[in-house]
């Protein structure tokens, strides 16, 4: 959920209640605490309310009621969070009139959807959740490699996929992988995925590898290659120490996806 | 000229290892009578560490070390001295409450009687006089240590070398942020100490004294010996060329953004006779690079920023209004923040526990109505603990005991925290761990890309080409130029900074 919208409901709570307390609020609106303190913070300087141990009361009711409760999200894991960064700075390294080409998977998803604030990107995938995502975006254009359909992942392999990939040159080129094992080999968990991450290797210039965190020490069935391939890692600061300055070491960029500043804009 | 016959100072394949980051490998190196053996190199590369390891401040893990042809492995500097081998030391130590000519002759002074004022009865006076006259120093000897400037304090260091009996002297970058009169008579010392038959190493990055007093010079990058050149078989280029090989700015994680408007300019600075005519300007999501060498005025400008120093001089705009911080906090409430150069004196409580540590600038944000709100406190802090990958990450963890990137991360932490937007850093990552760099470096990343700005001040010139937009040089506390980073490469940054 966005954190106008969370404002806006505990605006309306304390609207009707003229009180609230922190800890009800975050059970029912499934966020942290702190996540909620940090909204009474901001409304508190807004000058809607006062703050005090545990909770907030109201200080004005001069504003008029605003729409209805949007829909509350569901609880959200660490993991899905972790992805989320990971998305965000991948997005971040995308510029308007990018040829891209994003492999399958559930950071994929999440990095298709943060496109719609660029333009005149085209994405080349294999992933059809991600196609319809990027198609429905203004200014982007989505390619959907063909091949057969595998229901699990949503996503479409083959050796007609890999075919097509041959057909594309694409300047960036980002891999979601299941598994970074302790020789820094990287694993995914199909063996059709693997084929076509190798196809597409060939023509891409700048290779971005995906992964999170919880997936480091961890091998999954079937190789890819050596980390060396990457230009590029993006991951998460909970990523063990010794990863970290290994991989610096290789003179690869590592980016661990802070998302630490409260300040912006 | 160098005296012929056996090293008076030899070392074969002398190894000490500092952690996975640096080591010393494989060094070989000798000094004659009479010469001065000039060491080159970046920040870095490893002239002090391996210049420490001579003088008895660390004992190396392998090789030998040969005086004279006795094998020596000093256990501390006073051995070393004991045996004839001293060095000056870049952050000069003397004694502020006595004279000049007590400082220069402490050696001789050591006995338990205490100093009479106005009896000179070791005639102190009389031979710092003469030893002054011969080499030109325009100080008196009976002044006190504390009267005296920055340059005269460095002089008076050397001068103190130079009264030493040793027959093997380092001198670690003595004309650091120096000016052109004190830099020649550092060069009579140097020459007086030659003269007498001892041998010099002279650690410098400036590259116009090897031609000025070199007989021989050593180019040391990233703790190897990269080339050994006598005096005049190299030029300039060459030697910056030796100086740079290796650098790799690309494996520094960098995201670029779109810069917004101009948030911070500053016109015609000067303070205290180090900043000269300072001027340039930072814009929304930029990362500016500042760098030049020891004693060019950078932590200076960092200071003059923050309000720690009030300028003499110019002005300092922060999103168009001029402002004139007299306070640090002043400074903190327009959105001004500073990560200063030495993180244990001047950032960290070290009996505190990371809570405090993290939240002593931004108290305002937990005040309610009954006073600090504990709990939001706490869970704050522990969501930058755990966005920042703070280790080992407990709110009441006492901060002595932390490494020095995990202090740093806290340090961080405790800016983000009172939302500023107008990051100062001045040398951030040194002497931390690569995997808390890391992590800071994601942390500028998250800083730029919400639209903050950052000045980066760093010695470390390939940590600047990876990292930043835009490379301002400071020399001699003027801008000396003014590079995108496009145009910027480690030469030039190099070139300009040695003058």
């Amino acid at each position: 959920m966005f954190a106008a919208e969370r404002i806006n409901i505990l605006k309306s709570y304390l609207r009707e209640r003229g009180k609230l307390d922190v800890h009800s609020m975050s059970q029912l609106l499934s966020v942290s605490e702190v996540t909620i303190r940090r909204d009474l913070e901001k409304l508190e300087a807004e000058g809607f309310l006062t703050r005090h141990h545990g909770g907030a009361l109201l200080r004005t009711e001069e504003d008029p009621p605003e729409a209805p409760l949007p829909s509350v999200a569901p609880a959200e894991a660490q993991n899905e969070a972790d992805r989320e960064e990971i998305a965000r700075v991948a997005s971040l390294m995308i510029r308007d009139g990018d040829v891209v080409m994003i492999v399958n998977g559930r950071i994929a998803r999440i990095l298709a959807r943060r496109l719609s604030v660029h333009s005149g990107v085209t994405v080349l995938t294999n992933d059809i959740q991600v196609a319809l995502v990027v198609a429905a975006q203004a200014g982007n254009k989505a390619v959907l490699l063909g091949g057969s359909p595998d229901p699990d992942s949503g996503a479409l392999f083959g050796s007609l996929a890999q075919t097509n990939v041959q057909a594309f040159f694409v300047n960036k080129l980002f891999i979601e992988v299941d598994g970074i094992g302790e020789q820094l080999q990287l694993s995914v968990a199909s063996q059709e995925k693997a084929a076509l991450i190798k196809e597409a290797l060939e023509c891409a210039e700048e290779k971005i590898v995906l992964c999170e965190s919880s997936r480091f020490s961890k091998q999954a069935f079937f190789r890819l290659g050596p980390l060396g391939l990457a230009h590029k890692v993006v991951t998460n600061t909970s990523v063990p120490e010794t990863y970290k300055s290994r991989i610096f070491a290789m003179d690869i960029q590592l980016f661990t996806s802070v998302n630490a500043f409260e300040g912006g804009d | 000229m160098p005296g012929d016959g056996p090293p008076l100072l030899e070392l074969r394949s002398v190894c000490k290892y500092f952690n996975d980051e640096f080591s010393l490998h494989d060094i070989c190196l000798d000094l004659r009578r009479g010469e001065v053996h000039m060491l080159l190199g970046q920040n870095g590369s490893g002239k002090t560490a391996l210049m420490n390891s001579v003088c008895g401040v660390f004992r190396r893990d392998s090789g030998e070390m040969l005086l004279e042809g006795r094998d020596i492995d000093f256990a501390s500097v006073n051995e070393a001295r004991g045996s004839g081998v001293v060095m000056q030391y870049q952050n000069v130590q003397l004694f502020d409450n006595l004279s000049v000519a007590e400082n220069v002759y402490f050696a001789r002074v050591r006995t338990g009687r205490p100093f009479a004022p106005g009896l000179d009865s070791y005639g102190l006076l009389e031979d710092c006089a003469r030893l002054f006259g011969r080499l030109g120093i325009p100080i008196a000897p009976d002044s006190l240590v504390s009267s005296l400037g920055y340059s005269e304090r460095l002089v008076v260091s050397a001068a103190q070398a130079c009264a030493a009996q040793a027959s093997v002297f380092v001198f670690d970058e003595p004309t650091a942020g120096m000016a052109e009169p004190e830099r020649e008579i550092v060069f009579n010392i140097v020459r007086e100490i030659r003269s007498r038959g001892a041998g010099i190493f002279y650690i410098t990055h400036k590259l116009d004294e090897l031609r000025k007093i070199g007989d021989r010079a050593t180019v040391l990058h990233a703790g190897r010996v990269a080339a050994s050149v006598p005096d005049g078989s190299a030029d300039r280029d060459e030697l910056i060329r030796m100086m740079t090989g290796g650098t790799n700015p690309e494996r520094y994680p960098r995201l670029r953004v779109d810069y917004g408007p101009q948030i911070l300019s500053v016109e015609r600075l000067r303070s205290g006779g180090v900043l000269e005519d300072v001027s340039f300007s930072l814009r929304k999501g930029e990362v500016l690079g500042i760098t030049g060498l020891m004693g060019s005025g950078r932590t200076r400008l960092a200071n003059c920023l923050f309000g720690q120093i009030r300028p003499a001089g110019g002005c300092v705009k922060v999103e168009g209004r001029p402002v004139d911080f007299r306070h640090p906090s002043e400074a903190l409430r327009r959105g001004v923040a500073l990560i200063p150069e030495d993180r244990d004196k001047n950032a960290t409580f070290h009996n505190q526990d990371v809570l405090q540590n993290m939240s002593i600038a931004a108290l305002d944000r937990f005040m309610g109505a009954y006073g600090l709100d504990m709990r939001y406190m706490e869970e704050l802090t522990d969501e930058y603990i755990v966005s920042l990958g703070i280790q080992p990450g407990h709110a009441g963890d006492i901060m002595r005991g932390y490494s020095g990137g995990n202090q740093q991360k806290v340090v961080v932490a405790r800016w983000f925290m009172s939302l500023c937007r107008i990051f100062i850093m001045d040398e951030p990552t040194r002497g931390i761990d690569a995997a808390a760099r890391i992590d800071i470096y994601s942390a500028m990343n998250d800083l730029v890309t919400k639209g903050a700005s950052i000045i980066l001040i760093s010695s470390d010139v390939e940590e600047i080409l990876g990292m930043c937009d835009r490379v301002l040089v400071l020399a001699h506390g003027r801008i000396v130029c003014d590079l995108p980073r496009s145009e910027a490469t480690s030469a030039k940054i190099i070139d300009y900074a040695s003058g």
